[in-house]
C-alpha cells in the first residue's frame, strides 16, 4: 500500500524526517520501499489495521506524539428509514448506512482530499466515490456508495449459491458461481460484498443523493473472491485482512464532514445495525511472562507504557485489546508488540544450549550410498516429481501447473533417462547419474511412500587412460559395485533406447532400488570423496557446441615426459574447457612411451571456430616441440 | 638420465562425481544443526490439511490454503506439503519436551518463474523446553548465519508474521553490494501450536526457524537463475566437487 510521507508527518508532533519515519516503520515490521516521498509498504497479512494513514499512525504512536483527532460531524443524526434485510447475519454482523443529499457537485478539491489525489497520483472518479476512496485511505474502512435514486426497492444482504452474470462498476462482466456474499435489490445482484459494487446502482458525476454502506464482513467469506474473479480491489484487500468493526459511526461522521467542506448538505440520515455483539478481547497483565518470552527484564510500568501508546487500555490487571487489533489474542501476541517497540535488533541475544540429539540410521545409510556413488564417478541429480504420464497407481494432482505436470512420478529412472538424453545432446560421452527420492503411489485409497535410489549410466567408463576405451555395460557396473559394496544387490538392466530419438548407440544401464533393501553393511564402506570444504563460485554454462582435438606424443627421452605432462595439463586458455590424458602405452621393445591428450574447446559467447581451435593447438604444438625427446608422430 | 619412475604410467585420476549443490547445502546446514544438538526427523511429502495447516494455526482463511498456492492431490484429500513444519508437528506429537528437531527436504508451492519453482527445499528446526526465549532464538540464528556466511556478515532481525510463530521475525544479511537480503524466517512457537500438539504452553515455550536452501545456495555459489539447479546438466553439476 502506498502512503505519502507528508500525510503522516503532518500529524506527528515531532516532525521526523522521511528517513526517521522509514526507520521506525522498519522497526515495527512494516517492510517498504521509499519512492520519492511515498512509502510503498508491504504489510504482513495479520496487520489489516495498518492499511490506512490512521492505522499506521496508531502504530507509530509508540515512537511519536500523534494528532489522532480528525474533524468529524458531531451533531445528532436523523434515523435513516431503509428497507433492508440481512439474511446472513453471521457473515455481516455489523452494517451501517448513511444517506446524503447535496446541493451542488464540486469539481475541484483542496486540502487533504486534493493532496491525496495529487501526492499519490490517483485518478479522480466522481465526488462521492472520491470521498469514499479517500476515507478508505485515511481510516482503513472501505465504504460503498450507491446512487440513492437507483435504490428503489428492498435491499438484501445474503450469501447465495449463484450462477449468473454480474456487471461491476468497472464495466467488467463476471460470472458469479458457487457461494458469494452479495447485496440484492429486488432480487438482482447489485454488489459483490467486500469486493466490488455493481454498475447498475453506482454513482456517477451527476449523483447528488448517495447511500453510503459501511460494513464489517467476516474475512473468511471475502478471501479468495478477488483472485477468483480477477478483480484488483482495495476493499477486498482490506476486508480479507479484517477491518475495525467498531468504527462505523466515526467513519460516517468523517464522511459527512468531508462532504460538507465541498457542498451544502440538504438532507442526511444514518442507521447502524448490530446483529451480534463484538466484545473486546481481554488479556491478563503478566509482565513476567512477557520478559520470559522475549528474554528481557523490563518493569510492569515500562511494559504497560508501550501498550498504552499502541492504543491498548488497562483496567483491573486486564489489558483490553483495541477493536481494530483482531490479531492480538495471547501473551505471545503482546510480547511481539513489546519486542517491536523495543526493536528486535535491540534485544540482546542469550546463550542457547541444546542437549545432544541422535541421528537416524537411515540417514547414515543414505549418505554412505551417496558417497559410494560419488567415488564411482556418479553425479547426484534432483528432478521434479511432476510428470505427464500415469499408471494405475499414479497420484493425480488436482490443480496441476499444466497438463504436462498432472501426475506424480511412480519411478525415478524415467527422470534419469531424460537427464541422460539431455547430457548426450550436449556431447557428453560418459554419463553417470543417480537420484535418491521418495516415490508415492496410491492404491485402494492408501498412499504408499517408498524411498528409492535410482542409478543410470551410459558411454565411456571414464576419461582417464584406463577407463577411456571401456564402455559402460551391465558387467562393468556389476563388478564395480560388487567391489565397493559386496553385500548389496544392484539389479542392473539395459534400458530401452527406442524412446530417446538419438543416434547414439551406447547401452544405457540403470537400476532402481528401495533404500530399505540396503543392509547396515553399507555403513562399513570407506568413502574417498569428500564434500567440498568451501563453496564454489559458479561459472556460467555454455549451451554452444564443443570442439575436440587429440594429440598423441612419442617420448623416447623418458625424463621429458613429466615436462610434457606439466606443460599440457597446466595449459590455460578461456576457450580450452578440459584437457586430460586418455591414452598411455609403454612399448618395451621399441623403448618408447606413447601418450595421448584430449582437448575440449567451448566458448561461452559464440560457436567456436576452426581457426580459434587451430591457433590454440598450434601454440601447444609449437611449445611441446621444444621439449627434447618428444615428437608428434606424423607431424615431424 | 631416465629412471624407472619415468616409464611408470601417469597418475591415474579416477573420475569422481559430486553431490547435488542443493543437497550439499542442505547437508551442511543439517550437520551444523546436529552439532548444536538437534535430532533429525523425517516425514512424508504428501500431507493432510490437518498437519500442513490446521495444526500449525494456519486458518481456513489463510491465502496459502487456496488452490492457487497449494498443490492438492487425490480430490483434495491430501496435498503436497508447502513446508517441512508438519514433520515437526508429528515429532512433537510423538515426544515430550525438551525436544529439538530438524527436518529437511522438498516442499511444493504453486509457483513457476525465474525466481520460484514449484518444488524447492527447506530445512526447519524447532526447540521446545521451559523458558525458551526470543533472545535465545537470536543466539541460535547468529550462530547459523555466522557459520554460513562468516562472522563479519552484518545481519538484522525484523518483525514478520507466520501463523505458527509469535513473535515472528525475518532475518536479512547485508550483501557485498550493500543490499539487505532475506535469509530465513523464525520466531517463538505460537502457544496454540504447542497446545495442538498436547504440549502445555504455560510450562513450555519453543523456538522455530526455517531456511530456504535454494536461496542460500544461490547466494553462496553466486547463481542467479534458480532453474540451473534442476536441469541436471553435467557442466553445472561437475562444478560442485
Amino acid at each position: 500500500m502506498k502512503i505519502a510521507y507528508s500525510h503522516l508527518v503532518s500529524r506527528i508532533q515531532e516532525s521526523p524526517t522521511l528517513e526517521m519515519v522509514s526507520d521506525s516503520l522498519f522497526q515495527l515490521g512494516h517492510e517498504h520501499e521509499v519512492e520519492g516521498n511515498i512509502f510503498n509498504i508491504e504489510f504482513t497479512p495479520n496487520r489489516g489495521d495498518c492499511l490506512s494513514v490512521n492505522g499506521l499512525l496508531r502504530d507509530l504512536s509508540v515512537f511519536y506524539t500523534i494528532n489522532h483527532d480528525q474533524k468529524v460531524y458531531t451533531e445528532k443524526l436523523d434515523n435513516l428509514q431503509i428497507d433492508f434485510e440481512n439474511l446472513s447475519q453471521d457473515i455481516c454482523p455489523q452494517i451501517s448506512f448513511l444517506k446524503l443529499e447535496i446541493d451542488n457537485i464540486p469539481h475541484t478539491y483542496q486540502g487533504c482530499l486534493n493532496d491525496y489525489f495529487i501526492d499519490l497520483n490517483i485518478n479522480k472518479n466522481n465526488f462521492f466515490t472520491d470521498i469514499s476512496n479517500y476515507i478508505s485511505y485515511e481510516t482503513g474502512q472501505p465504504t460503498h456508495c450507491y446512487d440513492a435514486n437507483k435504490i428503489n426497492g428492498k435491499l438484501i444482504f445474503q450469501e447465495l449459491n449463484t450462477n449468473q452474470e454480474f456487471e461491476t462498476l468497472l464495466d467488467k462482466k463476471i460470472n458469479l458461481t458457487d457461494k458469494n456474499s452479495v447485496f440484492l435489490l429486488n432480487n438482482e445482484i447489485i454488489n459483490l460484498a467486500g469486493v466490488v459494487g455493481g454498475k447498475r446502482t453506482s454513482c456517477s458525476s451527476e449523483t447528488k443523493t448517495v447511500l453510503v454502506e459501511c460494513a464489517f464482513f467476516k474475512p473468511e467469506k471475502i478471501i479468495g473472491k478477488s483472485v477468483k474473479y480477477d478483480i484488483q480491489s482495495e476493499a477486498s484487500h482490506k476486508f480479507e485482512r479484517s477491518v475495525d468493526p467498531a468504527c462505523h459511526e466515526l467513519v460516517m461522521r468523517r464522511f459527512i464532514n468531508l462532504v460538507s467542506e465541498y457542498s451544502n448538505i440538504k438532507k442526511m440520515s444514518f442507521v447502524s445495525y448490530k446483529f451480534a455483539d463484538i466484545t473486546a478481547h481481554k488479556i491478563p497483565v503478566k509482565v513476567d511472562k512477557i520478559n520470559q518470552i522475549i528474554g528481557i527484564n523490563i518493569t510492569e510500568d515500562e511494559y504497560l507504557s508501550y501498550l498504552l501508546k499502541l492504543g491498548f487500555t488497562i483496567d483491573n490487571a486486564l489489558i483490553t485489546v483495541p477493536s481494530y487489533r483482531s490479531d492480538i489474542e495471547t501473551q505471545n501476541d503482546l510480547a511481539e508488540e513489546v519486542a517491536r517497540a523495543i526493536g528486535y535488533n535491540n534485544i540482546l541475544k542469550k546463550e542457547l544450549s541444546i542437549p545432544k540429539g541422535k541421528i537416524s540410521n537411515n540417514y547414515d545409510i543414505e549418505n554412505k550410498l551417496r558417497y559410494f556413488l560419488l567415488d564411482q564417478g556418479f553425479y547426484e541429480v534432483i528432478n521434479s516429481p511432476f510428470v505427464n504420464s500415469s499408471s494405475n497407481v499414479s497420484i493425480k494432482v488436482d490443480n496441476p501447473l499444466d497438463s504436462n505436470r498432472e501426475y506424480l512420478r511412480t519411478n525415478i529412472i524415467s527422470s534419469l533417462l531424460e537427464n541422460l538424453i539431455f547430457n548426450e545432446r550436449r556431447q557428453k560421452d560418459s554419463i553417470k547419474l543417480f537420484e535418491i527420492s521418495d516415490v508415492y503411489t496410491s492404491k485402494n485409497n492408501r498412499i504408499d511412500r517408498v524411498r528409492k535410489l535410482s542409478i543410470i549410466a551410459s558411454g565411456r567408463a571414464g576419461h582417464n587412460f584406463e577407463d577411456f576405451s571401456k564402455k559402460i555395460n551391465i558387467n562393468y557396473l556389476t563388478k564395480l559395485f560388487k567391489e565397493g559394496l559386496p553385500s548389496e544387490n544392484f539389479d542392473f538392466q539395459i534400458l530401452n533406447r527406442d524412446s530417446t530419438k538419438t543416434k547414439i548407440k551406447n547401452e544405457i544401464i540403470g537400476c532402481e532400488v528401495d533404500i530399505s533393501n540396503f543392509s547396515t553393511e553399507v555403513l562399513n564402506y570407506k568413502e574417498i570423496s569428500k564434500s567440498p570444504d568451501s563453496f564454489i563460485q559458479y561459472r556460467p554454462i555454455s549451451e554452444l557446441p564443443y570442439s575436440q582435438r587429440d594429440l598423441s606424443f612419442s617420448i623416447k627421452n623418458f625424463s621429458s615426459r613429466q615436462n610434457l605432462e606439466k606443460y599440457i595439463l597446466g595449459y590455460e586458455n578461456e576457450l580450452l574447457k578440459e584437457k586430460f590424458i586418455f591414452d598411455y602405452f609403454y612399448n618395451e621393445n621399441s623403448s618408447e612411451i606413447k601418450i595421448g591428450f584430449r582437448f575440449i574447446f567451448q566458448s561461452l559467447n559464440s560457436t567456436i571456430t576452426e581457426t580459434q581451435v587451430n591457433n590454440i593447438m598450434n601454440d601447444i604444438i609449437k611449445n611441446t616441440d621444444k621439449i627434447k625427446g618428444v615428437t608428434i608422430p606424423g607431424l615431424n | 638420465m631416465s629412471s624407472h619412475k619415468d616409464i611408470l604410467p601417469p597418475e591415474l585420476i579416477k573420475d569422481k562425481g559430486s553431490l547435488h549443490p542443493i543437497n550439499h547445502m542442505k547437508d551442511s546446514i543439517m550437520s551444523l544443526l546436529i552439532s548444536f544438538g538437534f535430532e533429525v526427523v523425517d516425514g512424508p511429502e504428501i500431507e493432510t490439511e490437518e498437519f500442513n495447516f490446521d495444526m500449525l494455526n494456519i486458518k481456513k482463511t489463510h491465502p496459502a490454503r487456496q488452490m492457487h498456492d497449494t498443490f492438492y492431490v487425490e480430490k483434495k484429500l491430501n496435498l503436497l506439503r508447502t513446508h517441512t513444519s508438519p514433520v515437526q508437528i508429528r515429532g512433537m506429537l510423538e515426544k515430550k519436551p525438551p525436544l529439538a528437531f530438524i527436518s529437511g527436504g522438498k516442499v511444493y508451492r504453486k509457483d513457476d518463474d525465474a525466481t520460484h519453482l514449484p518444488m524447492f527445499h527447506q530445512v526447519e528446526g524447532i526447540f521446545v523446553d521451559e523458558n525458551v526465549s526470543f533472545a535465545q532464538l537470536k543466539d541460535l540464528i547468529y550462530k547459523i548465519i555466522y557459520s554460513l556466511f562468516g562472522e563479519s556478515v552484518e545481519l538484522r532481525f525484523r518483525p514478520s508474521y507466520f501463523p505458527f510463530t509469535e513473535p515472528s521475525a525475518e532475518v536479512d544479511i547485508l550483501s557485498k553490494e550493500g543490499k539487505w537480503l532475506e535469509i530465513l524466517g523464525c520466531g517463538l512457537v505460537n502457544p496454540i501450536v504447542l497446545e495442538n500438539c498436547n504440549i502445555d504452553s504455560n510450562k513450555f515455550t519453543g523456538l522455530a526457524f526455517g531456511l530456504g536452501i535454494e536461496r542460500i545456495a544461490m547466494l553462496k555459489h553466486e547463481i542467479t537463475d534458480i532453474r540451473e539447479f534442476y536441469k541436471s546438466n553435467l557442466d553445472f553439476l561437475s562444478q560442485f566437487k
